[in-house]
């Protein structure tokens, strides 16, 4: 198998590595794994408390190159945008954009996962216990 | 059989075993009449001349003439394997007609693959897994999907202490990856890795153990049912219980495959 040359491109130069404040109530963390392949990825988003708009994000994967740049592509997409935009964000979306071979499938499913995991730690941050993602069918 | 008949004629000389008495005892339900001497034949040659049999779509365990449990008796499967290399392999058979080469190659094939499976434990399990229909990729893919549908975060199939360990197991070996390329030593943080080293290979082992545990409980079943299915429910009971016990170990396997990597190099 072959990486497509958006995954080699993020493999290589990783957008947005690293970690924030987990203990500020700006900052969700979501950490998931993907138990077929042992991979492990942390997304912390940065979340305007006026705007609602995530204003910064990173990331760090464990795992193969299809995962890392999964992760990598979605801090890029989640920022800038509110978190109801982000949480529209699909897997499948993830795929098209690296041109992800169907055994690689689950590493965007784990970046959405991220995605979801962290803004749903920050809502829980600002004491909203309400769904999250109606909006985003 | 008329046209295989014509067959065994023409290799006839390559026939090693003499024909034996018909056996006059009820036979199994898959035994079948041998395409070439059209005795009855087990399943993988004939038992009379020796003549290899087209494949029959079988499981592993099948294959084998065992019953789908996974307590196996390793060495027992190891003769059995090489009894049957021994009369399957297509170097025996390379004089036989060219259709019986084929099928040499693919029963061939197929032990290999069975005993490859049938022999490691993990590989044991997760062919049972699959052959009683649970697919791991479908059950991670199911659970996003949930958490899409009502909006909550989706439900980790590893519990979250598992996966904060993980992460920060990987973060130490990243670090002494990059103490090492830099050239400096960290005697410190080696020795921290060699102790999680020694616990990591401990977790592995008590993971093992508990997938014995659920193996009993399956082979309990199978015998309960000596022969007929056993409920769904039951089964599906069971093989949840295994599913986890193997998520888990494929972090700990991982992990303790990159703690060796990390500190060998």
């Amino acid at each position: 198998m072959s990486y497509s040359d958006k995954v080699i491109d993020h493999y290589n130069n990783p957008r947005n590595v690293g970690s924030m404040d987990k203990s500020s109530n700006d900052v969700g963390t979501g950490l998931v794994g993907a138990p077929e392949c042992g991979d492990v990825m942390k997304l912390q988003i940065k979340v305007n408390r006026e705007t609602n708009v995530i204003e910064d994000a990173k990331f760090k994967t464990f795992g193969c190159g299809s995962a890392i740049a999964s992760s990598s592509l979605a801090t890029e997409w989640v920022k800038g945008k509110t978190v109801d935009e982000a949480l529209a964000i699909k897997n499948m979306d993830i795929v098209k954009e690296l041109s992800l071979p169907p055994v690689k499938i689950h590493c965007s499913v784990l970046a959405e996962d991220a995605i979801r995991a962290a803004i749903g730690d920050w809502k829980k941050k600002q004491g909203v216990h309400t769904p999250v993602a109606a909006e985003a069918k | 059989m008329t046209l295989a008949r014509s067959k065994c004629e023409e290799t006839e000389v390559t026939t090693k075993s003499p024909l034996t008495e018909i056996r006059s005892k009820p036979l199994p339900a898959d035994t079948h009449t041998c395409w070439s001497c059209g005795s009855m034949r087990a399943a993988h040659f004939c038992d009379s001349c020796g003549k290899v049999q087209p494949p029959v779509p079988v499981d592993y365990f099948t294959f084998f003439g065992l019953p789908p449990k996974l307590k196996i008796d390793v060495p027992a499967l190891e003769k059995s394997f090489y009894e049957l290399s021994r009369k399957l392999h297509p170097d025996l058979n390379a004089r036989a007609g060219s259709q019986e080469q084929e099928w040499s190659m693919e029963q061939s094939s197929l032990l290999n693959d069975a005993y490859r499976t049938l022999k490691d434990p993990i590989k044991r399990t997760a062919y049972l897994l699959h052959s009683e229909g649970v697919e791991l990729e479908e059950q991670s893919k199911s659970a996003t999907e949930q958490a899409r549908a009502t909006g909550e975060a989706k439900k980790q199939i590893v519990p979250p202490d598992l996966l904060e360990e993980v992460f920060e197991l990987n973060m130490q070996l990243e670090e002494l990856r990059m103490n090492k390329k830099a050239g400096e030593d960290d005697p410190s943080l080696a020795k921290e890795i060699s102790g999680h080293k020694v616990t990591l290979e401990a977790k592995h082992d008590a993971l093992l153990q508990e997938l014995q545990k659920y193996w009993t409980d399956w082979d309990s079943l199978i015998e309960r049912n000596h022969g007929s299915k056993a409920p769904a429910e039951e089964r599906a009971n069971i093989t949840a219980k295994m599913v986890d016990v193997l998520n888990r170990r494929n972090y700990i396997r991982n992990l303790l495959r990159d703690v060796n990597a990390a500190l060998e190099s």
